[in-house]
């Protein structure tokens, strides 16, 4: 009985300190939101999106998927072109063909020829290793030529990709 | 004297603490085994695929009840959720509870993907997942007993049967097992 109560005591010590911290994270939340973000439309964040690398923006569009393995990405949609967020705790699936408001952070990946040698020389090793099957291996070169010729076409010495950084989100629409 | 009493102290708490936690032990075995097995299955939902074919115009700037008619003839009696264009002739329509239809409007061919959630498997994978801190918290505390389960169970059993009889030989080979998966695969 003494362990039950002991016990008992203990998980509403924890219970109160994690209630703390959430009402924190939510007046922090609040306070964000109440400073203007630029809003960026999806068919105009690739191009865009450099403008404000590492600054907060605000996307609207459908939750095509959520990440069947890790939780944490997601991919938001509208005719036509699409944006990629990843975040640190998991997205919940039922936000799948939801219609949403995000706020997050632009990051750029950006692949250059080191980065192609890089890629490649780990495509190799892996494949070495008997990581990746043949299959995956000759994807994987073909990604990369695919990257070289878009530099050479474009005539560029690297190339951006856009992606965001999840920061909060908003359900909007039918549901 | 002293051992005494840690053996009985010992049997009390593993007891309790056993009893208390055996619906967790539950949750965390079930989808431990159902998402060690990602690569073979959806562990929290069924997925039924199937193909159709629609003579609904269904291109860009359609009114939303030629979509609703697809829905009652395709969509499994789920309520409309969402749809949009992925490509000029590619329509996605969003269907409740996670199930899609997608197709081609301009050859009418489709395909529907019916998603279920898998009785108690959805359950158990969703707290697996750490839902929210509360849970994360619960579950630290959970791990935090099965450690002092691990331990008090050296002062539970007395004789040869116990830690340092053919209990401990039990106790070496569990803990032999994954240093040599460690050593072969790491």
């Amino acid at each position: 009985m003494k362990n039950i109560i002991l016990l008992s005591i203990i998980t509403v010590f924890f219970l109160s300190c994690s209630q703390n911290q959430s009402g924190e994270a939510e007046e922090v939340a609040i306070e964000q939101a109440a400073v203007s973000i630029p809003v960026l439309t999806i068919s105009s964040f690739d191009a865009e999106a450099g403008k404000y690398l590492d600054s907060e923006i605000e996307v609207s569009g459908i939750v095509d998927h959520v990440c069947k393995h890790s939780g944490k990405k997601l991919k938001l949609v509208t005719d036509g072109a699409s944006v990629h967020v990843e975040s640190e705790t998991r997205f919940d699936d039922e936000l799948v063909g939801n219609e949403i408001k995000l706020t997050g952070i632009v990051r750029e990946l950006r692949i250059d020829e080191s980065y192609c040698l890089q890629m490649e020389d780990d495509n190799t090793k892996k494949h070495k290793e008997g990581e990746t099957n043949d299959e995956d291996f000759t994807h994987k070169q073909e990604l990369i030529q695919s990257y070289r010729d878009s530099m050479v076409v474009a005539e560029v010495d690297h190339l951006s990709f856009y992606t965001l950084d999840f920061v909060a989100l908003e359900k909007k629409g039918v549901e | 004297m002293k051992m005494k009493w840690l053996r009985r102290w010992s049997r009390i708490l593993h007891r309790d603490i056993g009893y208390f936690f055996i619906g967790t032990s539950l949750i965390y075995g079930i989808s431990g085994i159902a998402l060690n097995h990602l690569q073979d299955w959806n562990p929290s939902y069924s997925v039924d695929l199937n193909s159709f074919t629609t003579s609904l115009n269904l291109k860009k700037g359609t009114n939303k009840d030629v979509i609703e008619k697809l829905i009652a003839k395709e969509g499994y009696g789920l309520a409309y959720k969402s749809h949009y264009y992925p490509e000029n002739d590619l329509i996605k329509v969003f269907l409740k509870g996670g199930s899609t239809l997608l197709v081609n409007t301009t050859t009418g061919e489709g395909r529907s993907e019916f998603l279920k959630r898998r009785a108690v498997f959805y359950e158990v994978n969703y707290l697996h997942y750490n839902p929210n801190d509360w849970w994360m918290w619960f579950s630290d505390i959970f791990a935090g007993a099965l450690i002092f389960l691990s331990i008090t169970s050296f002062f539970i059993v007395k004789g040869w049967k116990g830690a340092w009889g053919r209990g401990g030989i039990y106790i070496v080979l569990g803990f032999i097992i994954p240093i040599v998966f460690l050593f072969i695969f790491s």
